[in-house]
């Protein structure tokens, strides 16, 4: 009798409900229509600059811009830009992911380090971090701690905020479980409190690379020399349209980039929540 | 298996003190004694302190009377803290872990190799009926799968006492029956001492060798009556006629406490 109970326990499988055949559904392909209109605005661009013959300084047409950015990549230019940039990003943010994850662990589970730490965040947090660059290079100049400062203290806020937040929804019942099961108050952290947090913690993480990429890109169009954000900068002072264009695409898709590896580690991290 | 262990348990009292409120009396003067290898009910009314009780005999509690002590039966003297498990009413699994990760997870903290806690947390899976299932999440299990691997999760640890706080309680009235024939086996061959909270009258008789009835908050013993119904015990015990005898006791006394716990639970809430 027992050995049936699996079989019968499982919830029965759902009929998914056959979609109706028709002839023009490639147009309720969201795959079709929204590469289609990208396609379709990027023709109407070519073409109205072409047949209105509107200045490259102010619109460049797609094909130059095309043009503009392979050209940049076949300088070497573009990519050392690039890699500058990913580098000052990243070196700050993955230092903001572990001090942020410590942090917001600390704070979530001591009072007294909650009772102090919440004034700091409450004071520091809603200043747009921008407004710390001017600061920031009086203390540190422009170089690459400057750089990797900044990054820091974009994604620092968010990764612990969130931190906390997972730290403390963790469900009371599992922490008394893991104390049942014999749990040193040590083992809680690692083995409870830390992982039911992981999806706010990634949210954070989210949230702080974004903050981080955008203020990079901001420090570099101030200060910099190198990197995506003083080339930006320079093409824009010297009337190169196509170049700020072709700068403006590789910022994109690095945000693409980004947004989906971001997508792919969420999904392997979140198995036991999306099954 | 493991060595018997009975639990006695002296002028037990236990008062929340409030700041803003008068204190709260969960326990008052509780006196029983949890037989050594047998199943124990404790039943009463919501409210009525028996998850309180078994706080304090886990140890996450500490009385602010009496005592609860435990008794090594083989050597008479007073045990320091036996090997405990809990049977959660919310099953309490890990939602990141798979069913043998879970099952294995008390014997994982303690440093028990990895070969070894697999091939115990497979046993006790096979004995919950649940081969086939290790590898999928508590997710995608029904409420009765999720609590068998609480119930592994419990005993893959040895217990000498097995603590069972309401632990069919989430669960749909099939599903409980066959899972309270299922449990009264495992208890009955692992020889540990259960002492098992619940709120269901037939519950307690078709499990339990010994049921204690506490009233009302504050909470007190007003019954102990032993079970003497021949094992095993399944759906069809419930037609005996001492069956019947029983739980006409057990309900007559619960009857008013219940009533009243009811009204305020409806009133209150």
């Amino acid at each position: 009798m027992p050995n049936d109970l699996p079989l019968a326990e499982q919830t029965p499988i759902v009929e998914t409900p056959v979609a109706p055949a028709s002839a023009s559904s490639w147009l309720d392909n969201e795959r079709v229509l929204g590469w289609g209109s990208v396609a379709l605005v990027i023709l109407v661009w070519e073409i109205t600059t072409r047949a209105t013959g509107v200045s490259p300084l102010y619109l460049p047409r797609p094909t130059q811009i095309v043009v503009a950015l392979f050209g940049m990549f076949a300088t070497g230019e573009l990519h050392k830009d690039l890699l500058v940039t990913l580098w000052r990003i990243f070196v700050g943010f993955g230092i903001a992911i572990f001090v942020g994850t410590a942090l917001g662990i600390w704070i979530a589970t001591s009072v007294r380090v909650r009772a102090i730490a919440d004034m700091f965040i409450a004071m520091l947090y809603p200043l747009p971090k921008v407004t710390l660059i001017p600061l920031l290079i009086i203390w540190l100049g422009t170089g690459g701690p400057f750089m990797l400062t900044i990054s820091f203290l974009g994604a620092i806020f968010p990764i612990v905020i969130n931190t906390v937040l997972g730290v403390r929804q963790c469900d009371p019942g599992l922490v008394l479980a893991a104390r049942d099961l014999g749990a040193t108050p040590q083992q809680i952290v690692r083995r409870v409190l830390l992982p039911s947090a992981i999806p706010s913690i990634f949210a954070g993480i989210r949230l702080g690379l974004g903050v981080s990429i955008i203020l990079v890109v901001a420090a570099e169009m101030v200060v910099g020399k190198l990197g995506l954000g003083a080339r930006l900068y320079l093409s824009g002072q010297i009337l190169e349209t196509e170049q700020v264009f072709a700068v403006l695409i590789v910022l994109a898709t690095l945000g693409i980039v980004v947004t989906k590896v971001q997508d792919f580690i969420d999904v392997k991290l979140g198995r036991w929540r999306l099954a | 298996m493991s060595a018997a262990v009975a639990i006695e348990v002296e002028g037990l009292g236990l008062t929340f003190a409030s700041q803003s409120e008068a204190p709260t009396i969960a326990l008052q003067d509780v006196n029983c004694r949890f037989e050594p290898g047998k199943v124990t009910a404790l039943i009463g009314p919501s409210g009525c302190g028996k998850s309180t009780l078994l706080q304090i005999a886990r140890g996450f509690l500490n009385p602010t009377r009496g005592r609860l002590r435990f008794v090594e039966i083989a050597s008479g003297k007073v045990a320091e803290r036996p090997a405990m498990a809990t049977v959660w009413q919310a099953f309490n699994l890990f939602p990141w872990l798979t069913v043998i990760e879970n099952v294995a997870f008390g014997l994982e903290l303690a440093g028990v190799p990895r070969a070894e806690r697999d091939a115990r947390a497979r046993k006790a899976i096979l004995a919950v009926d649940l081969n086939g299932f290790e590898n999928k999440f508590p997710r995608q299990l029904s409420g009765g799968m999720r609590q068998r691997v609480g119930i592994a999760r419990a005993l893959v640890m040895e217990p000498e006492v097995l603590l069972l706080d309401e632990p069919f309680g989430a669960l749909d009235a099939q599903t409980r029956l066959v899972l309270q024939e299922q449990l009264s086996k495992l208890v009955e061959t692992s020889g540990t001492t259960a002492i098992l909270v619940t709120h269901s009258i037939e519950e307690a008789i078709l499990l339990a060798d010994k049921i204690i009835v506490m009233s009302a908050r504050p909470g007190r013993v007003c019954d102990q009556i032993n079970v003497t119904l021949p094992r095993p015990r399944s759906y069809a015990t419930t037609h005996e006629p001492e069956y019947a005898a029983l739980f006409d006791r057990i309900y007559g006394q619960l009857r008013d406490e219940v009533m009243q716990a009811m009204i305020i639970e409806s009133g209150g809430g």
